[in-house]
């Protein structure tokens, strides 16, 4: 406030300048009266001086506000997304989210560091330049002041004709960012198939296009200053007919009518920035509200009346009758889910995609929120455990590798940095991980990885993250589909791995592949959110159904072609069937 | 072989050059020439625009004349001294106007001041309009040959350079340079009052330009002082500030894993001290700013403050007429404006070099495919012989992915290719569409070696399905044709019905002109699978290669895939990398690779009989489950069995090598 009171200050010392030139100039224009320089001169310098400290400290304060303004708002949108679940991920997207982390927080902070002030400021300017106007004046002010009104509401018009500009601009602009993205993205079919040049053509159209509308953008300011420009004109005019011939008659001086200009300037430039910065807070009330939109989004996952479950946890799942949609979803991803899996036990779940698999296994760390009373582990509702005791205990490896642009070492370790490296070797060892750690990564578990540092082929990311799932040695471990970019031997390797790390601990895996799912003590497939068979490899091949028809196929032993078109005939039915929203892929 | 690749050979370029820190240089002379160049199509435009200003300056000069010399000294206050301030023909012009149109003095000025003013304004819109024009028209022409650049870089370059990383070049490099243009077109404005001021003030009163003269060099040490004290933090906040986004986008890219692991306060903690450190550096800078800004603001008034005093001083000795004061406190402002505006747009241009110096080092990059001076134009449709020679091949100095690699596919015939992971097989077909320059009588398509023919016309006649086929955002008939104006909607719908992918379509909201996200989100796996190989046969290649997509497809989804591709390849000579061996069983022959060496070629009985790799591979994923666990485990120790050493013992594939095209 302070800050505010200085800069008002600072203006009302500016008004007072062209008071003391008027006194100057009088003395000089004048010859009856004695001339006077050296009191206006020093007055003029003394405001200066004291104008300058007072900005200093008011400027100094006000940026360092906006500044503060945006810190605060950046870090509290950061700490709130990182407690959201998947749908606000779904409803937000990362490039949504960073655009406003990045340009609508700018855009608030524009607006406090010169908005607010600016409206202040000008309010008080136009205030200060009118008194001291009709003070020494009142009916030139009267003349003078007739056009202002219109200035202000041009200014105010025309910056709202704008608008329209503005969106169009930033359009074009988001055309041009989307196309070459895509393009950029795209780029080895686009090669691939040999439409470079005609990539090129409709690159330049969008270019044109955008380049046209950021003309207009410009153009109608252009005009706008031209129209402005010659409405104040009109007060000028006056300033030099009606004010000059008030000098000649000897109603007014010199200095009066100098000091007028300097007032004109003085109170035609707020009346221009009211219209302005009205619509700059327009823009910046967009900016806020999409930022309070993201703050007011209550994370799905309640931590709040949680305690950590005390006694030693075993590892046992137990769902009951789970039934769970996605939001939007025509039909239950899961519907009526109830097993048992005891402790130690390994469990594999098949079915196509979309079938329900990976919703299972989110549900179980709650990335998807189930309702209460549906999942336990070790009898407690998994509602009841506070979340990062539930994650510390179940570890997800989820179906996409991903790895973050630091060493391989903190990758491993991400949850716990203080883990040594004894633990994560074992770790990759038993993720296949650790030959690619010794032979093809030069600097080993310090090597960094991402865009600054080194790019790994699918499988080795995937046995990165496995490497990451297992260095935890959970009660838990769940493998969402984490052998898909790895060959059938390697897959064989880590089977015999997590067979050696995962005695007597539960584990519940994901596969498209019969061979991998046999080894596993139960398996479940499941279609349509219900589970249609479970059984060992041996009861489920000898039942004959789907999974024995997935096994002969897999194997290719089986010429049978009615199998064939009976996985053919589910197949029809999953592609007509709607596309699963992105939270069931998870 | 794999103890001598441990060290993993860096790469021939040295890609982190790409985005290496630049100089940092305020003002490149040679980059802005470079810059022009661009400009050198709309040259009259821009000289045009440079007159508008000029003028519009002088005009703006006139004003302050005509309000002193004219209206103070001449009309209000009409002084007996012989004024030398210059009025560039304004009293003349009163006069006359005076005269014909028997106006009072005052009307006549305010007739010739309204005149004035609204030719400055009309003056400097002209300048403005024509400006924006130039400059718009050179960045669009800037960012399409970048653009064009890129588009035509070869696989190489995407290998190791992120789009990310690339696409700001196109946007907000180029975008940053409209200020610099801007910017600099309209410096003639700033600077044309400047001198005229300085001529007018010289011809005043030297003295009292004197006083004002001590001002500049104030100003613009101030200035300069301020741009070495900003450097630092410019780029200090620069980078911070990317440090943040980086963060932010790679946490919520990543934010399963961060809640999965409960790295959220870390995380927060960790987002913080970037954070911080940025407000850090903002309040540094500001610290300098508000220092500039207001010493500039008050160094006008003290500079007033002097002219009224030595001004007034010689105003009283009659030795200037109080007009010539006045006009010499509004010349001033003419004077330290540009030095002050030079100083505000300083961030504005180093802003601008920086992305200059990126712009040109996309565009610099010499990476290029090698295309042949004379193009061998294949006449008609081609028979489909494809033929490798002796073919060498690494993706880095030092390294060999393929060793020797000789086999040869006669007209119409299907080979699949089948090896471990990263043996080398999708770079077999990289190299027949040439994505990498390779060596000249290595491969040949027809006899012709592919380096003979232009790699839009070999592209053109060789059809790749890729494994990451890539769904870009428009309807499902533009995906089909890639708005090649060629294939028509028939043609496309034609293909869809061959490739199975028909049905799905139909199901679609609105069928063919359905809406797909971009990377085909709406689809799933097998359905974008499928339109892959409808936009190739909607393409209609003469000879076909085919990537198997190995992830996340379930076994009846492969199943129609397999009819498509039965479809797809009827009739062409055909490669099908095969990941797994279902695909095989349609092909003619096999060619098996192994760390980059042709194993084994022949059909399938032929190999079998054999009883070498393809036999062990086959063995592996075909026969029953339990021999295929027990030939896994060989390789923890018992003796070896019928199997092939070279499938079990060694485990690791050392080639394996990072995500390719």
């Amino acid at each position: 406030m302070a800050s505010i009171g200085g800069l008002l200050v600072a203006r009302l010392f500016d008004a007072i300048v062209p008071l003391f030139m008027k006194t100057a100039i009088d003395s000089l224009a004048d010859p009856d009266i004695e001339p006077t320089l050296l009191v206006p001169v020093l007055s003029i310098l003394g405001i200066v001086a004291t104008r300058f400290l007072i900005y200093v400290f008011s400027q100094r304060a006000l940026r360092r506000l906006s500044i503060s303004v945006s810190y605060d708002l950046r870090k509290r949108l950061f700490n709130h997304v990182q407690f959201q679940g998947a749908h606000f991920f779904n409803r937000f997207g990362t490039g949504d989210l960073m655009s406003r982390a990045v340009n609508d927080v700018s855009m608030v902070r524009m607006v406090v560091s010169f908005g607010a002030v600016t409206i202040l400021t000008t309010v008080f300017t136009l205030i200060t330049g009118l008194y001291f106007m009709i003070m020494l004046s009142p009916s030139l002010t009267f003349w003078v002041v007739l056009p202002l009104p219109l200035v202000g509401v041009a200014g105010f018009g025309m910056a709202r004709a704008l608008f329209p500009y503005y969106m169009d601009r930033q359009e074009a602009m988001a055309e041009v960012t989307a196309f070459t993205q895509e393009n950029l993205n795209g780029i080895r079919t686009v090669q691939a198939m040999a439409q470079e040049e005609k990539e090129i053509d409709r690159f330049r159209d969008v270019s044109t296009h955008y380049a046209q509308t950021v003309y207009r953008v410009n153009r109608y300011q252009a005009l706008m200053n031209v129209v402005m420009g010659f409405i104040s004109t009109a007060s000028t005019v006056i300033v030099i007919f009606y004010g000059g011939a008030l000098v000649l008659r000897g109603e007014i001086t010199l200095g009066t009518f100098m000091a007028f200009f300097s007032y004109l300037m003085m109170v035609a430039w707020p009346v221009r920035m009211i219209g302005m910065s009205i619509t700059m807070f327009t823009a910046a009330a967009a900016g806020t509200e999409r930022i309070f939109e993201i703050l007011d989004y209550e994370p799905e996952v309640d931590d709040a009346s949680t305690k950590t479950v005390t006694t030693e946890l075993r590892g046992r799942i137990e769902f009951r009758n789970l039934v769970y949609s996605h939001p939007g979803a025509p039909r239950p991803t899961i519907d009526g889910a109830t097993f048992n899996i005891e402790p130690g036990e390994t469990i594999a779940f098949m079915g196509r995609v979309g079938s329900g698999k990976s919703t299972l296994l989110n549900a179980i760390v709650r990335l998807v929120d189930t309702p209460a009373g549906m999942v336990f582990l070790d009898g407690h509702d998994i509602h009841d455990f506070p979340l990062h005791q539930l994650r510390g205990a179940v570890t997800l490896v989820p179906q996409d590798p991903f790895l973050f642009s630091m060493t391989l070492r903190d990758n491993l370790t991400y949850d716990d940095l203080s883990r040594g490296d004894e633990l994560i070797w074992e770790a990759a060892e038993a993720a296949a991980f650790a030959d690619p750690l010794r032979r093809q990564l030069a600097e080993g578990l310090d090597t960094m990885v991402g865009e600054r540092g080194v790019t790994l082929s699918g499988g080795q990311k995937q046995r990165a993250t496995l490497t990451r799932g297992m260095v935890r040695d959970a009660k838990v471990l769940l493998l969402d589909d984490c052998f898909s970019s790895v060959d059938t031997e390697t897959e064989e390797r880590i089977l015999r791995g997590l067979r050696r790390m995962r005695g007597g601990k539960t584990t519940m895996l994901i596969s498209h592949r019969v061979s991998t799912a046999r080894h596993a003590d139960r398996i479940f497939v499941i279609d349509g959110g219900r589970f249609k068979e479970s059984g060992t490899h041996q009861e489920l091949i000898a039942r004959g159904g789907y999974y024995a028809d997935l096994a002969a196929v897999q194997s290719n032993q089986d010429e049978d072609r009615e199998r064939k078109a009976r996985l053919l005939r589910d197949l029809d039915s999953e592609i007509s069937a709607v596309p699963m929203p992105e939270a069931a892929k998870l | 072989m794999s103890e001598n690749a441990i060290q993993a050979p860096g790469p021939s370029r040295n890609y982190s050059a790409f985005d290496a820190e630049l100089t940092h240089q305020a003002l490149n002379v040679r980059l802005f020439v470079r810059l022009l160049g661009w400009l050198k199509p709309y040259l009259i435009t821009l000289f045009v625009s440079i007159a508008f200003v000029v003028m519009a300056a002088l005009s703006q000069v006139l004003m302050p004349i005509l309000t002193s010399v004219v209206i103070i000294d001449t009309i209000l206050v009409p002084t007996t001294i012989a004024s030398d301030a210059p009025d560039y023909g304004l009293l003349a012009l009163v006069d006359w106007i005076q005269s014909t149109y028997a106006l009072e003095a005052l009307s006549a000025a305010g007739l010739v001041y309204v005149t004035v003013l609204v030719g400055q304004s009309l003056l400097s819109f002209a300048h403005q309009l024509t400006l924006y024009s130039c400059s718009l028209k050179a960045l669009r022409d800037l960012r399409i040959d970048l653009f064009a650049a890129l588009e035509r870089k070869p696989a190489s370059f995407f290998d190791h350079v992120g789009v990310g990383r690339v696409m700001t070049r196109v946007t907000n490099d180029v975008e940053n340079l409209f200020q610099l243009l801007t910017g600099f077109g309209g410096l003639a404005g700033e600077f044309v009052p400047f001198f005229v001021a300085l001529f007018a003030m010289l011809a005043i009163s030297g003295s009292l330009t004197g006083v004002v003269l001590v001002a500049l060099p104030v100003a613009a040490i101030a200035t300069i002082a301020f741009r070495i004290a900003m450097r630092k933090i410019f780029r200090f906040i620069r980078d911070s500030v990317s440090a943040l986004n980086q963060y932010m986008q790679e946490d919520l890219v990543g934010i399963d894993v961060v809640q999965l692991s409960g790295r959220e306060k870390q995380n927060i903690e960790e987002y913080g001290t970037h954070n911080r450190a940025n407000r850090g550096y903002e309040f540094r800078a500001i610290n300098f700013e508000v220092l500039y800004d207001t010493f500039n603001m008050s160094l006008g008034s003290v500079v007033t403050g002097g002219i009224v005093w030595f001004g007034g001083g010689q105003v009283i000795q009659q030795d200037i007429s109080l007009g010539s004061m006045i006009l010499f406190t509004s010349l001033v402002q003419m004077m330290i404006m540009p030095i002050v505006s030079l100083g505000q747009q300083f961030n504005v241009l180093f802003r601008s070099m920086a992305s200059g110096e990126r712009i040109f080092q996309a565009l610099d990059w010499d990476e290029q495919l090698h295309e042949p001076d004379e193009p061998t134009v294949m006449e008609g449709r081609l028979r489909g012989k494809v033929e490798f020679r002796h073919a060498h091949f690494g993706y880095y100095q030092g390294e060999e992915i393929l060793k020797d690699v000789s086999f040869s596919i006669e007209p119409g015939e299907k080979l699949a290719i089948v090896g471990p992971t990263g043996s080398g097989k999708s770079t077999i077909i990289r190299l027949l569409v040439r994505f990498y320059d390779i060596d000249d009588n290595m491969v040949f398509v027809d006899d012709v070696d592919v380096n003979k023919i232009h790699s839009r016309d070999l592209r053109e006649r060789v059809g790749v399905v890729l494994q990451d086929f890539h769904i870009f955002s428009g309807t499902v008939c533009d995906n089909i044709t890639l708005n090649n104006p060629d294939i028509t909607r028939e043609r496309a719908e034609w293909a869809a019905r061959s490739v199975n992918a028909d049905g799905f379509i139909q199901e679609l909201a609105d069928g063919y002109d359905t809406q797909l996200a971009e990377r085909g989100q709406n689809l799933s796996q097998g359905q974008r699978q499928l339109l892959a190989f409808a936009r190739v046969l909607a393409a209609d290649p003469e000879i076909l290669v085919l990537d198997e997509a190995t992830a996340n497809i379930d076994t009846s989804t492969e199943l129609v895939v397999q009819d498509a591709v039965a479809k797809l390849t009827e009739g062409r000579t055909s490669i099908v990398v095969a990941h797994r061996l279902q695909t095989i069983q349609e092909c003619d022959r096999i060619l098996v690779l192994h760390h980059g060496v042709v194993e084994e070629l022949g059909t399938h009985d032929e190999l079998i009989a054999k009883g070498g790799i393809y036999y062990t591979l086959h063995e592996l994923q075909f026969q029953d489950a339990d021999v295929a666990r027990e030939v896994a485990r060989e390789d923890e120790g018992s003796e070896g069995r019928t199997t092939d050493p070279r499938w079990v013992s060694t485990p690791e594939d050392p080639s394996d090598t990072p995500d390719r095209m």
